[in-house]
């Protein structure tokens, strides 16, 4: 804030006075300046959404019945958890309110001013009013204890459904064979050996599972092209992910439960993941097959361990219901829909936009091979510039001294880097062009040169986060580790990574955030445009999500660019806003663990 | 994981016995510092120090802020090395061994030295890995649980504790936290605990406990602690060093010879308060 020390003469009165204009000005330009930006921003996703949802063609009928069907309720729950009499009628007021004011604003604006394109009244109370209130609401009402349990189970569910289908996508180019032989012979042993070692308390055998991990994965890409025969891609799937996770359910659950529960809440999940994955296509369930195992491990073991959680509390239990009220209101709503033959908007984003490939006709485009291009860069990308980026950090910061030649050239390489993070990216495109296309022979627009090439560009911003989370570790705690008599590298990964993972993830997020909206370098690194079948190696011809919306945008046809860019940029956002906020709660749980 | 780093090849602690310098201290020597002088950049902040500190007492270093007390300290576990600037010449000796001698690892040698800040620094853990770090970065391989309580015991924490041992360290009053620290100083078992003002950031409920606890301490450990709170020193010091400006050491005594009766002008002064 900005405040004027201009003293007025003081008069023989009172102490006289003093301006503050400049500092009011100031105040009010930059409210101004700021309420401007986001106002646009969200008149551009307004019109996105509607696009990509067709909500033009929305009958009213269709607006009303689903607002009865789902926004009342879902509104209900959560003025129900807020528990707030207050709440609850200022809610309703601004509701009933807010609908005639719209209304009113509306008609006037287009019969006095101008005609509003693409939106009637009742859009525009859905996006003024009901939208925002929505959002107050569910901030309020998660607070609240029933809240809290439904979003945290709607949560769970939705995201472990993401976090299972990710990782299907990942063994689309990933070699399950070779992740079975890594895990049984590596992983297995070492965590047993781990195990033993622990628990028996043998030191001796903890410190050998690293060692006999890395021997077992050697020996496992050395056996990978000797065998040939390998269980079926379920059984894999089952072994060495459903089984692990439902055992690790099943020991969190134990920590503070019954054998019982623990049992069963690793044990249900892993039964209904077993039966639809191995017999879904036996039994006729329609679904089936490893996917559907692989999701239905990864979402239901931790619905299951939060379940017993929020049963065992006893606490807010009926929140549990939340996820009902939304899939029986979706019902209900469309059996209404169809009943009365409202007429409905077909919206561009569905689910063939999600799981097909594009196409030159607008009905038929889908972005499923673009989106699978995006989540295996973006893992790539994650992994190699967290590594890296902590690793260069640490160095920096722990590692180098702050005076003598080294001082010097740590000053050196970190005004290298604070200068590298303002290279556009054209130019790192270029880089990964030349040293790793060309040079290193990676290939011209695959995963591995993408992503590297991605790494690259944000790195810096990741170097510079992470130091700046590390250096906001208390010196005092170093010093007392120190004292302790830690080496440098204790004191580092006991005190400082994990006082500091917090900011050094939100780092890494918002940095993974740029890289998946990243065009310019991928154009130059010659990924495609548009691919037709998802890619099925790391050396395949990739195309990412922002890449497929750009060449949208330039077809010829109104409805691409209007229509499928919309559902693409929506489909973008969407994943963008799932992975910022399972960080995000990563995050806070890290900072409320410590 | 930390093996490789273990701590048992620094030295043995029973070599010296007395000085003849000191006929009122027949007490064998923990420490001991021979024409030290230390200096940040140019500026010297220790001036030729000499002495001999004893073994299961408690000595206080007092003098007025910026004399060198905690730059002294620092010297004994060789926290100064952390210090780019700051250099160090002459000998600290523990246990007959000059620590500053090439072949000393100063990682190992502050295993066997506690140290006490100013300021409470528990780390963001439970109490009990608190207190179990000194023996988790040693690689300790008996029974933690038992370590655990018997240096909360020690630290007089443990009835105050003992039902939330994997609660926040942080959670506790300064007065705890501080505690908390000293249990995790002493969990390892070494043989000098360091305290650098351990009271001077508590109120004085606390801070009477602690001067509780240092009594119990020298029991069993060689105790040097630095304080500004000359009733504090007189208290529970055996020994009490008198630090002047520029890194001087005054005069070094007994604690009664040195409250009741100095031999220097200067200190009475200091310690009557008509300067400091
Ligand atoms: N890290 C440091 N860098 C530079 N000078 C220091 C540092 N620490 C202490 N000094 C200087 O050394 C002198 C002694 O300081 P210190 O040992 O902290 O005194 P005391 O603990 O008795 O108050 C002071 O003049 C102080 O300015
Ligand atoms: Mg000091």
């Amino acid at each position: 804030m900005a405040t004027d020390t201009d003293t007025g003469t003081a008069s023989a009165e009172g102490f006289g006075e003093v301006s503050r204009v400049r500092g009011i000005i100031f105040e009010y330009l930059s409210l101004g300046a700021s309420v401007l930006g986001i106002f646009a921003l969200a008149v551009l996703l307004v019109y996105v959404t509607i696009d990509a949802f067709d909500l033009t063609n929305a009958s009213p009928e269709w607006l009303l019945t689903y607002f009865l069907t789902l926004v009342v309720p879902f509104l209900a729950f959560c003025l129900y958890s807020a528990n707030d009499r207050e709440l609850t009628r200022r809610a309703a007021g601004v509701l009933g309110g807010g609908l005639v004011a719209v209304a009113v604003v509306f008609t006037a604006i287009e019969a006095f001013v101008t005609q509003i394109p693409r939106l009637s009244w009742q859009l525009a109370y859905l996006f003024v009013v009901v939208f925002p209130l929505t959002g107050y609401v569910t901030y309020v009402g998660s607070s609240g204890r029933v809240g809290g349990v439904g979003f945290g189970l709607v949560g769970r569910l939705i995201g472990g459904t993401a976090i299972g289908l990710a990782l299907a996508v990942l063994f689309l180019v990933f070699d399950a064979r070779l992740w079975f032989l890594a895990y049984t012979l590596g992983i297995v042993p070492a965590l047993a050996s781990y195990a033993y070692g622990r628990f028996r308390e043998r030191p001796g055998a903890s410190t050998a599972a690293v060692p006999v991990g890395i021997v077992g994965v050697l020996v496992a890409v050395f056996l990978r092209p000797v065998i040939d025969t390998y269980p079926t891609t379920a059984f894999i799937y089952l072994w060495t992910l459903a089984i692990p996770i439902a055992a690790a359910g099943a020991l969190v659950v134990g920590a503070r439960g019954s054998r019982t529960e623990a049992i069963a809440a690793g044990g249900v999940p892993l039964a209904l993941a077993t039966v639809v994955g191995l017999f879904g296509g036996i039994l006729g369930l329609g679904v089936g097959g490893p996917n559907a195992l692989l999701v239905i491990a990864v979402a239901g073991v931790p619905t299951a361990v939060y379940l017993q959680r929020v049963f065992d509390a006893g606490d807010g239990v009926i929140g549990l219901g939340l996820p009902v009220l939304l899939v029986v209101g979706a019902l209900v709503g469309a059996l209404v829909v169809e009943a009365f033959g409202f007429p409905a908007p077909d919206p561009w984003i569905d689910g063939s936009f999600i799981t097909e490939a594009p196409s030159r006709t607008p009905a038929d485009a889908g972005l499923y091979p673009a989106i699978v291009g995006s989540v295996i860069i973006i893992a790539m990308v994650a992994v190699l510039s967290f590594l890296l980026g902590v690793g260069t950090s640490v160095f920096l910061e722990e590692y180098t001294a702050n005076s003598g030649i080294v001082g010097a050239l740590t000053r050196l390489l970190q005004i290298n880097i604070a200068n590298l993070a303002a290279i556009p990216s054209v130019v790192y495109g270029l880089l990964g062009l030349g040293l790793f296309a060309n040079l290193l022979g990676l290939g011209y627009g695959t995963a591995v040169t993408v992503s590297l090439t991605l790494s690259l560009l944000i790195l810096p911003i990741t170097i510079i986060s992470a130091q700046e989370a590390i250096r906001s570790v208390p010196d005092d705690l170093r010093r007392g580790s120190d004292a302790m008599g830690a080496t440098r590298w204790q004191t580092t990964k006991n005190v400082v990574l994990p006082e500091a993972f917090p900011g050094i993830l939100t780092g890494t997020i918002l940095a993974l955030g740029r890289a998946i909206g990243e065009t310019a370098p991928l154009i130059m690194v010659g990924a495609a445009t548009t691919v037709f079948s998802a890619p099925n190696s790391l050396f395949d011809k990739y195309s990412a999500m922002p890449m497929q919306i750009y060449a949208w945008a330039g077809f010829p046809q109104a409805d691409f660019r209007y229509g499928v860019v919309a559902a693409g940029v929506i489909t973008l956002l969407i994943i963008l806003v799932g992975m910022n906020g399972t960080a995000i709660l990563l995050r806070n749980r890290a900072e409320r663990g410590t | 994981m930390s093996n490789t780093e273990s701590s048992d090849s620094l030295i043995t602690t029973d070599v010296e016995t007395g000085s003849d310098e000191h006929a009122v201290a027949p007490d064998r020597t923990a420490v001991a510092a021979r024409d030290l002088n230390v200096y940040y950049g140019d500026e010297q902040a220790i001036d030729d120090v000499s002495m001999e500190i004893p073994e299961n007492r408690v000595t206080a270093l007092i003098g007025p802020s910026g004399c060198g007390k905690s730059t002294f300290l620092r010297c004994i576990n060789r926290m100064n090395d952390m210090i780019d600037i700051c250099r160090v010449e002459g000998d600290v000796e523990f246990g007959g061994k000059n620590v500053y001698d090439a072949d000393v690892d100063p990682v190992a040698l502050r295993r066997k030295i506690g140290m006490v800040f100013q300021k409470p620094n528990p780390f963001p853990k439970s109490i009990r890995d608190n207190v179990a770090y000194g023996l988790k970065i040693q690689g300790f391989d008996g029974d933690v649980d038992a370590r655990v309580k018997e240096s909360l015991k020690g630290a007089a924490l443990w009835d105050e504790v003992k039902d939330q041992l994997d609660s926040s360290g942080l959670e506790l009053s300064g007065g705890q936290q501080q505690r908390l620290c000293i249990a995790r100083a002493i969990a390892p078992d070494p043989e000098v605990i360091l305290m650098d003002e351990p009271t001077s950031a508590l109120d004085p409920v606390a801070a009477s406990k602690i001067e509780d606890l240092i009594d119990d301490l020298a029991e069993e450990y060689t105790v040097i602690i630095v304080t500004h709170n000359m009733q504090q020193a007189a208290r529970i010091s055996d020994r009490t060093a008198v630090f002047l400006t520029g890194g001087r050491l005054v005069e070094y005594d007994d604690t009664t010879k040195i409250f009741e009766d100095p031999e220097e002008q200067r200190v009475e002064d200091y310690i009557t308060g008509k300067f400091g």
